[in-house]
């Protein structure tokens, strides 16, 4: 039947001029009357048009026992909505609620008794489940949503998980931007969780991954031990045994709590018309009821009081780490932070979890250690405010031919904020650190699906408008603030000393 | 500095929906046509002086400035006893500084304001590339040239240079994938100079005057190619350009050649030992040149095979219904002027390795004995289709697309003519390319694992190995002298 309807759209149009290039950021904003806001910014250079759904939560959101869930939930997401990816609903469903019983009695045996259960009544459930599981492939259409997005030209097809945030992505045609309205409304108000235990051994088998990328054991222990309080504690991916344990019932809660239009933006960025898209919304969108008002996470990171170090040996490069505990983003000394972790720079190191203040080799650590005293192999600086923490990291990678040692470095660094903490750094590496924000900022201002990820990210904290206030606030940063801030948090009871060597030293054969 | 503008209004909209009808399944959905061109790489196309080509975009949409120089130029090039040679090459260009300036000066100056320039060989070509504010564009274009033309190779930073790759190399066995993909081409390819490895007194060897000597071979204006876009005026950056390479000379290049023929490996299991949870593995053989007529065929016959992620067969079998894995697949790999690698990929717990290679093998079997469906061709086809303007969202990007196609002396008209040659593939195609260039009675199995716990095997495919082809162990060799280790 063809419903003709009427609505009311109230439309805000935000324009903002950024910086001396006078760049302008035209971004239209909607919320619908269950409180899901759509962002809109126009960008026709192609016929297409970046879609992202991003939901306030992850990994923070979890608590010990179901780690890991926010990503699992994010990856069952693609399995099947009540309507899609199955041919009869209702007989697929008798079978799924068989195979969720067995699981249980079979979670209970493995996991509730001391001594690991019964092999025999394992085996027994075990294969009964294998028998229900080919008896439900009969109705199950696989991958559904991917092959009808992929069919119609979508790219950038993914989802992914942080701390924070989850988001679902995808790059259509222009034309097609209702397919992504009807499969995301879709999956946010009737996701049935499909092969939810063949997906948990999918998720095993990318945190194996990781594990076998060296290092990740000690920097999963380093990251632990510097969050001893916060949900920051545990990785996106979450501990091995949960992924083990978790249950439907626990993602079931999990999507109900948090998978509300109350708690999530979606951004159009590209060749579109707003009003089209505020009417294909309010459509799709608008019939998710809303859900309730989520609280914020409690435990923020209580004062360490003490000095952390840790040491490891393994299969990496022999490494340092020294972190620090900083405030929060939106708090008045991150935009010092930021500069400050920008002077010093990067100059081949990664920076923390990849972002940092990268100095192209003109930071100031890099100078001094990899050029001038030639210490080191690379030499990194980040500062990175997360929503409820803050961290600033530096990392090092000694020079294994001069036989320096970590120790050697942290010395160094220690000389070099003590320096830092007197006399602060020279106007001309301020003015430096504020150029290169505001090229990056007016460079991703270039690339729509980059623009959609930071705006749509942002809106779910303090507002889109935040990264225009923040690169103000950069702008504003002294010498005196510098000098402030490295005084206020390069303290050794606020910090964390990882050391890490490279097990028999330097070579590295294939037999291990 | 100026204050942040913004304006906040509010408007009231009345909106009358027409023709939203509620569909019950997407499949149902009815779009409004689309039509969509390719830019015409002829558009584009500059001549500069000295026989010297562009591609040119202006682009005023933000106060930006890209340009990069696209030379015929490789690793592959390195002589035999400087291997290494395009790598140290990579790491000094920049930093080595040219005859008038420090290379330190010039990256704090392009890091002052807020720009980015990188230069990087690969195996047949490098890239020179500077991004940066459009109000820049003339110190920026003085700089870029100055290394492109003049680079010294200034002692003291290339020593630096040379010592951090030669701490490089010390990583060269840490990362499973890394081993895997250097491993399964060297394999493949054999002892060639596609595969070879610089080791530490490789690179100690590079001097200097041979990386002047490589820059004055290739390094000149009719063996590079331009490729710039943003917010300026197209015939002034023309002149400007003009104007610093005016008395850049042009030599005769003289390109190495070489073998295009490659050993078979003996179809089996080779097996590298690592202490790891999983097995990385890639198993497969040579593959086709880019080139091949019939490259769009095989474009879409990966695609239903294991390229096309979630819809593709072996994504299906090995991780939806298995759950064996997190990345999985099947890809040829392109490389110019020689033909590149087929393989099917996994990464699985060690129980499982026989098991999802076993069901990757049987897919190569069922591409190429069964007709693919309906359905699969319609959504590979489509994807191909519908996809394809998403190539040109980034001006500087196509750009570079072009300079590349003219570089690899690949058609102008490719991606005109791109879509009508998707549109041409069949099923009866799909299959014949299948049986044409998959060959599972040829592959080879590479595997980087831990290799008792593999062998033994688990409940869906007992052990040994050896079920798969003759084993061979193969022993890695250490990445700073070239020798075997034991």
């Amino acid at each position: 039947m063809k419903r003709v309807f009427v609505l009311f759209l109230t439309m805000f149009f935000i324009a903002s001029l950024i910086g001396a290039a006078e760049v302008q950021l035209n971004v239209k904003e909607h919320v619908l009357s269950n409180g899901l806001k759509i962002l809109m910014i126009q960008k026709a250079d192609v016929p297409r048009v970046v879609c992202h759904i991003y939901f306030k939560v992850g990994s923070i959101n979890e608590r010990p026992g179901i780690t890991g869930l926010a990503h699992l939930h994010e990856h069952m997401m693609f399995k099947g909505t009540k309507l899609m990816g199955v041919t009869d609903f209702e007989k697929h469903a008798a079978i799924d609620k068989k195979i969720d019983k067995l699981m249980n009695k079979i979670y209970r045996e493995k996991f509730w008794e001391a001594d690991g259960g019964d092999k025999e009544k394992i085996a027994r459930l075990q294969k009964e489940y294998d028998e229900l599981v080919q008896s439900e492939k009969q109705y199950i259409i696989k991958d559904d949503l991917w092959t009808l997005y992929m069919k119609n030209g979508g790219t950038g097809l993914n989802a992914s998980t942080s701390n924070e945030v989850t988001g679902y992505y995808v790059t259509l045609p222009s034309n097609k931007v209702e397919l992504q309205m009807w499969l995301e409304s879709d999956r946010s108000m009737n996701a049935y969780f499909r092969e939810f235990y063949s997906e948990k051994d999918v998720v095993m088998e990318e945190r194996r991954l990781s594990e076998n990328r060296p290092g990740f054991f000690f920097n999963e222990q380093v990251s632990a031990a510097f969050y001893a309080a916060s949900p920051y504690h545990w990785g996106v991916i979450g501990w091995m045994d949960d992924l083990r344990k978790n249950t439907k019932a626990d993602l079931m809660a999990f999507n109900k709590r948090y998978y509300v239009p109350n708690n999530a933006v979606a951004i159009y960025v590209g060749d579109l018309d707003p009003q089209n898209i505020i009417q294909m919304a309010e459509k799709y969108f608008g019939r998710i009821p809303k859900g309730l008002d989520i609280e914020p996470i409690r435990t923020y990171e209580p004062p360490q009081y003490s000095e952390k170090r840790m040491y490891g040996e393994g299969p990496a490069p022999t490494s340092l780490q020294m972190m620090f505990h900083t405030p929060h983003a939106g708090q008045p000394d991150e935009a010092p932070l930021s500069v400050l972790a920008s002077v010093l720079g990067s100059g081949g190191g990664g920076g923390f979890r990849g972002r940092g203040g990268r100095g192209g080799g003109t930071g100031r650590l890099y100078k001094l250690l990899v050029v001038e005293k030639q210490l080191a192999v690379s030499v990194s600086a980040s500062s990175r405010a997360q929503w409820y923490v803050g961290a600033f990291q530096f990392r090092a990678t000694p020079r294994f031919d001069k036989n320096v040692q970590p120790e050697d470095l942290e010395k160094e660094i220690w000389a070099e904020i003590d320096k830092i903490k007197k006399e602060g750094v020279t106007p001309e590496e301020i003015q430096k650190a504020k150029n290169k924000f505001e090229a990056r900022f007016i460079r991703s201002l270039s690339s729509t699906s980059g623009l959609a990820r930071t705006l749509g990210r942002a809106e779910l904290h303090r507002g889109w408008n935040s990264v225009i206030t923040d690169l103000d606030d950069l702008k504003k940063v002294t010498n005196d603030d510098i000098k402030r801030v490295a005084a206020k948090y390069f303290a050794k009871d606020n910090s964390l000393t990882a050391i890490y060597k490279r097990q028999g030293g330097g070579r590295q054969g294939g037999r291990r | 500095m100026k204050k942040i503008l913004s304006i906040l209004m509010c408007i009231g909209f009345l909106c009358v929906s027409l023709g939203f009808a509620q569909v019950e399944k997407p499949s149902d959905l009815k779009y409004p046509p689309l039509k969509y061109d390719p830019p015409d790489p002829k558009n584009f196309r500059t001549e500069f002086l000295n026989g010297m080509w562009g591609y040119i975009q202006e682009d005023h949409s933000l106060p930006l400035f890209d340009i990069s120089a696209l030379i015929h130029y490789g690793s592959l090039y390195d002589p035999e006893d400087k291997m290494g040679l395009a790598s140290v090459m990579s790491a000094a260009m920049i930093k080595g500084g040219t005859k008038t300036r420090e290379g330190s000066i010039i990256e704090e100056r392009i890091d002052f304001i807020g720009g980015s320039l990188n230069f990087r060989a690969v195996e047949r070509t490098a890239t020179l590339s500077l991004s940066l504010l459009s109000k820049d564009m003339d110190e920026g274009l003085k700089l870029f040239f100055d290394i492109l033309m003049n680079p010294e190779f200034q002692e003291a930073p290339l020593n630096l240079e040379k010592a951090r790759l030669i701490s490089q190399l010390r990583q060269a066995n840490d990362q499973p994938s890394g081993i895997l993909s250097r491993e399964y081409e060297r394999l493949i390819y054999g002892e060639h100079p596609l595969t070879q490895q610089p080791i530490q007194i490789s690179y100690e060897s590079v001097s200097s005057a041979d990386l002047k000597a490589a820059h004055a071979l290739y390094f000149f204006p009719k063996n590079i190619i331009l490729a710039a876009s943003g917010d300026f005026d197209k015939s002034e950056l023309k002149d400007k350009i003009n104007k610093i390479i005016s008395n850049w000379q042009n030599k005769n290049l003289k390109i190495p050649s070489f073998a295009k023929k490659f050993p078979q490996p003996e179809p089996g299991v080779y097996f590298i030992q690592k202490q790891i949870n999983q097995g990385y593995i890639s198993l497969g053989h040579l593959g086709i040149e880019d080139s091949n007529p019939d490259y769009f065929a095989v474009q879409v016959m990966n695609f239903i095979l294991g390229g096309g992620s979630f819809t593709s067969r072996i994504t299906m079998k090995v991780r939806s219904d298995e759950g064996l894995s997190y990345n999985q697949g099947s890809r040829f790999r392109y490389r110019w002027g020689f033909p590149g690698t087929f393989s099917g990929y996994v990464q699985t717990k060690s129980s499982t390795v026989g098991y999802a290679i076993s069901l990757i093998l049987d897919e190569f079997n069922r591409i190429r004995k069964e007709p693919v469906s309906d359905d699969e061709m319609d959504t590979a086809i489509n994807y191909y289709l519908e996809s394809f303007s998403n190539s040109f969202e980034s001006s500087q990007r196509t750009m570079s697309a072009f300079a590349d196609l003219e570089m690899t002396g690949k058609p102008m008209d490719y991606y005109k003519t791109y879509r009508d040659k998707i549109r041409a593939v069949t099923k009866a195609k799909v299959q014949e390319v299948a049986n044409k260039y998959i060959h599972p009675d040829k592959s080879v199995v590479m595997i980087v694992g831990d290799f008792d716990p593999c062998n033994e095997g688990g409940d869906k495919w007992p052990g040994p190995l050896d079920k798969l082809g003759k084993v061979h162990k193969i022993n890695l060799k250490d990445p700073l002298t070239g020798e075997e280790l034991k």
